[in-house]
């Protein structure tokens, strides 16, 4: 992906998990190019991709670590979880065992993260209303009890995937401003970057801020 | 595709998943698929060419082996062998890969290796170009000497 002719304030690392054949990769290429990818195979390993959002009026540069469902990544992935500022956890509507399995992923989450890491609950694949399996009250009740942030979701018709991601963002930004999160430690998530070029910065993100509104 | 290349393991996850290896290799005189493949995943991801090498060869060893994984080895032998510039192993694991399955993670590694490798064969390119140049100044001067040695 080319570097984006922006300039940006923060940086905030998130990840992705859930089961396999959930749609994370699906959500994240939603997200990042604003289309639907029909057959999409396992990820292996690791994804990776990137948009630049606006809060406040302040533009933020996501970083998004798409995590492989297969078991065997499930130990390797691990590592992916330390420093993420949102974690957004994933199941399908239409198949109650990926329901099931999340008290899994969220004891991994609150393990491997820190206190102030957002975890935002998507229930994927809510254009399929006549195979669900798990309801949204259901759901929205599991979110509650834990303290998630939840929405249902369609990769496929990109209904609520851009208020998943951006929801989450406004709630780290939040937690920002109101001290819950400090940028100082290495494992927040966030990195803050100052909005004005200093006169010593030569990377192209001081040549660029007049190219800031070419569409 | 860069950031995943340049993203290096936490050496305490590289540390534990060693452990486990050599914890399997004594107790039981060999190690199970998984835990190779756990280590050789924080291996070719480690800062240091040596480590991506060792996981180069487990990935090998998996991949001849054991064909129910083998779209994941061979894509982490393709990583593996970017990372250390081994540009025309990694696209040869890349187009193996192609070849059974069309992917477009497979297919980002690939070109990313390939415009990796055209900018070392520009950059090789330009310091042999430096190379004839100095060559030629050399013998422009000789000759110049040999000419006016003889001029006198």
């Amino acid at each position: 992906m080319t570097a984006a002719p922006y300039n940006y304030n923060y940086i905030f690392k998130y990840i992705i998990i859930g089961d396999m054949g959930v749609g994370k990769s699906c959500l994240l290429h939603q997200f990042t190019e604003k289309k639907f990818m029909a057959n999409c195979p396992h990820t292996i390993g690791v994804e990776f991709g990137t948009r630049i959002i606006e809060v406040d009026d302040k533009k933020i540069k996501l970083q998004i670590w798409d995590t492989a469902g297969q078991e065997r990544f499930r130990a390797v992935t691990r590592s992916y979880y330390r420093g993420a500022a949102g974690a957004l956890m994933v199941y399908d509507i239409t198949r109650r065992s990926t329901y099931n399995h999340l008290s899994s992923w969220l004891t991994d989450t609150r393990n491997l993260t820190n206190p102030s890491t957002v975890i935002f609950l998507i229930g994927n694949k809510s254009d399929l209303e006549s195979t669900r399996e798990v309801t949204y009250e259901e759901a929205k009740e599991f979110a509650d009890e834990n303290g998630l942030m939840f929405l249902e979701a369609s990769a496929m018709t990109g209904q609520n995937v851009e208020e998943a991601f951006l929801e989450t963002a406004r709630k780290i930004y939040q937690n920002i401003q109101e001290g819950r999160l400090d940028l100082n430690a290495s494992e927040s998530g966030v990195q803050h970057r100052p909005s004005q070029p200093s006169r010593t910065s030569l990377s192209s993100e001081a040549t660029n801020v007049k190219d800031q509104c070419s569409c | 595709m860069e950031e995943l290349l340049n993203d290096v393991v936490p050496q305490e996850d590289l540390e534990r998943f060693e452990k486990k290896y050599h914890h399997e290799q004594e107790l039981d005189g060999e190690v199970s698929t998984e835990t190779k493949f756990e280590y050789a995943f924080c291996l070719v991801r480690s800062r240091y060419t040596n480590d991506i090498r060792k996981g180069i060869m487990i990935l090998e060893e998996l991949a001849r082996l054991h064909p129910d994984g083998r779209r994941d080895y061979i894509y982490y032998l393709a990583f593996g062998n970017a990372r250390i510039k081994n540009y025309t192993e990694g696209l040869k694991y890349c187009r193996a890969f192609l070849e059974i399955e069309s992917n477009d993670q497979v297919r980002s590694l690939e070109e990313y290796i390939k415009k990796q490798s055209d900018k070392e064969i520009a950059k090789g390119m330009a310091v042999a170009g430096g190379a004839a140049l100095v060559l030629g100044g050399i013998l422009a001067i000789a000759m110049a000497k040999n000419n006016r040695n003889r001029d006198k």
